[in-house]
Formats: C-alpha cells, structure tokens, sequence
C-alpha cells in the first residue's frame, strides 16, 4: 500500500496547506491566496460589485418606464437591465464559493455598492409621484450612460485584481465586462442621437432575446433556479 | 493666490509608508488642471492610484487632504463631514490651489463614515 505521504512526493499537487479530509477550509481560496490576492478581500469587492448590478437592475427598470413612447430606447434599456440581473447572478455562487454571503439586510447591500444610485432624474411632486414635467428623455440616457461606465471601471478592476490569481473570478469578471462596453456603446448612440443629433454608431448586431446576455450567461439557469 | 483657470496647480501626492501600493514611501509633485481630478492626473503620469467607481460614490480612492484646497463638483456621495475632517475622494476631486493629499485612506475612511453613521462605512464594517 502507498502511503499518502508517498503519493505527494509522487504528485506535487496532491499536498498543500489544507489537511486530508478537512471541509473546514477551501482549496479553492487557498490556492487564490498562494498566488498573492487575498480570497476575502475579493469576495467583499465581489459583493460590492454585484450590490450596484442589482441596485442598477432595479433603477433601470423604473428608467425604462419613463422613457415613455420611446419603444427603440426601453428595448434597449430593457437588455441592460436584464444583462445587469444575469450579472448579480453569474456572481452570487462565487461569493458563497468564497465563504461569504450576501447582506441580510438590503439596505446593507444597496449603501456598500460600487456605483451610484440610478434614479430617475426628476425631483418629487407634492403628491410624492415623479415631476415628469422637465424630464427629458437625454436626462435618462444620460444616467444610463454614466452608470455604464461606472461598471466597466469596477469590473476592469476585478480583472486587474484576479489576472493571474483566480481564473475563476476573472473569468466571470471578462464575461461581464464585454457586456458592460457593449451597453456603454449603446447609451453612447443613442445619447449622441437624441441631445446632440450626432450619428455615433454602437456597431452591434441585435441581441436575441431581451437580456440575452451572450458572455455571462453560457451556462443558463434552469426554469426552477 | 490667484491664477488664469488654465493654468495648473501643483498638487503633492503623499503614498505613506504603510501603503500597500505599489509606491509606497514614495512623493510626487503633478500639475494638475483647476477642470482635472487628482485622480485622473495621477493615472496619467503613471501613478496608479486606487479607484472604482470615480463617481464620488464607492469612496475606494478617499486620500486626506494635509494643505491647499480642493473642490467636489460631480461627487455623488461626499459629506460636509468628510470635508471638515480633510478628507477628499480623489476621483472627482479637482484642485483649487496648489494642494497636498496623502493617498489610500481607504481603510480609516471607511472607519470615519462608520463614525458619523455616513455609508458604506457600517454596511462594509459590520459585513
């Protein structure tokens, strides 16, 4: 009989620092952490960052109500809300994977995300309904837009972070980041057309479905998850 | 002191010893534009400070400010607080005098909005 002992000489990748049988640690942090990140500061990253794709998937949809009559516009605004979803989901099982969890508290998760609030660009009325008598429709795509960008500079840093330490992570970060450039090309059409009068093509081929989600979703969920 | 609104301020960027970047120890003197964020003028002359969302929101880039003044025109999320203690989020920050700011403060920034009740301090915290 081999000896276990044996067996690591044998086969370098078969030792390490969590022991035979112990379900207390997890390889898959440990070896992120061998090669120089820090497993829990990239979960809290990776909370902080699929906190602003859910908080975005909400202000998107209250958005895309208010781009009334602009059938072209909550088409598209409707893809981005629906892609940001796909996001939140493509990393919540990454945040348990990692020994976290997300806030049990919503407020919690809203205060801590990476990028700002998206509201409707429009005060209240007394009436505690939206003042939708100045909104403008470019006020809209303008928030879209810079939401857009606030993304890509925090999955660009994800990526930084993860490159050569967590394949896993940087996988899904990549994934999301080409579909954070595709909606800020998006927005960057359709703002330019709409305030300046400017043609400013985004180059993209429809979508399928709406929130089709081409990178991020190549594993779909099934009809129960 | 005043000066023309192109001119550029200098701005004296202070990475402290106990920094985990990779300029720690290390000073830098930019110009800086009165419409430029110290953020921006430090990535372009390769000064790799850090930063997410540069919308004054996450509060990852938050330095101190130790002499000069600056402004926080478009910040989303910057309290009459965190300016009176001489804190600056360097993302949208711009100069509005020749200025010196110690960089990656994030940690005691986050302890400081806890303090004052202010987010994300508590809810990055108490997680």
């Amino acid at each position: 009989m081999v000896s276990l002992d044996a067996m690591s000489d044998d086969k370098p990748h078969a030792a390490g620092s969590v022991s035979h049988g112990d379900t207390s640690e997890r390889v898959g942090m440990e070896v992120i952490r061998e090669r120089g990140l820090d497993p829990e500061d990239l979960r809290e990253k990776l909370i902080d960052a699929i906190g602003a794709e859910f908080t975005t998937y909400y202000y998107y949809t209250n958005l895309r109500m208010h781009l009334a009559g602009e059938e072209d516009y909550k088409e598209i605004t409707e893809d981005a809300r629906l892609e940001d979803r796909a996001h939140f989901e493509l990393v919540v099982p990454r945040i348990y994977e990692l020994e976290g969890s997300l806030p049990n508290d919503i407020r919690d998760f809203a205060d801590r995300a990476s990028c700002p609030d998206a509201e409707v660009p429009t005060p209240m009325d007394d009436s505690g309904g939206f003042d939708t008598s100045d909104l403008e429709v470019e006020d809209i795509l303008e928030v879209l837009l810079e939401a857009e960008r606030c993304a890509i500079r925090t999955w660009s840093e994800i990526c930084d972070m993860t490159r050569g330490a967590d394949p896993r992570t940087y996988d899904m970060a990549q994934r999301i980041l080409n579909e954070e450039m595709d909606h800020e090309a998006w927005f960057i059409e359709l703002l330019s057309k709409e305030r300046d009068d400017e043609i400013n093509p985004a180059g993209h081929f429809a979508r399928g479905e709406p929130g089709d989600a081409p990178y991020s979703t190549n594993n779909r969920f099934n009809d129960s998850a | 002191m005043t000066q023309s609104s192109n001119e550029p301020w200098t701005v004296t960027i202070v990475v402290p010893e106990d920094s985990s970047l990779d300029e720690t120890g290390e000073t830098y003197d930019l110009d800086v534009g009165a419409d430029e964020t110290i953020l921006a003028a430090a990535r372009s002359a390769g000064v790799w400070l850090p930063a997410d969302c540069q919308q004054g929101w996450c509060t990852t880039c938050a330095a101190r400010l130790v002499e000069g003044d600056v402004a926080h025109p478009n910040a989303r999320r910057y309290y009459d607080e965190d300016d009176e203690a001489g804190y600056i989020l360097a993302c949208t920050a711009k100069p509005r005098t020749d200025t010196t700011v110690v960089v990656d403060q994030y940690d005691d920034f986050l302890e400081f909005r806890a303090a004052n009740d202010r987010p994300p301090g508590n809810s990055k915290l108490d997680s």
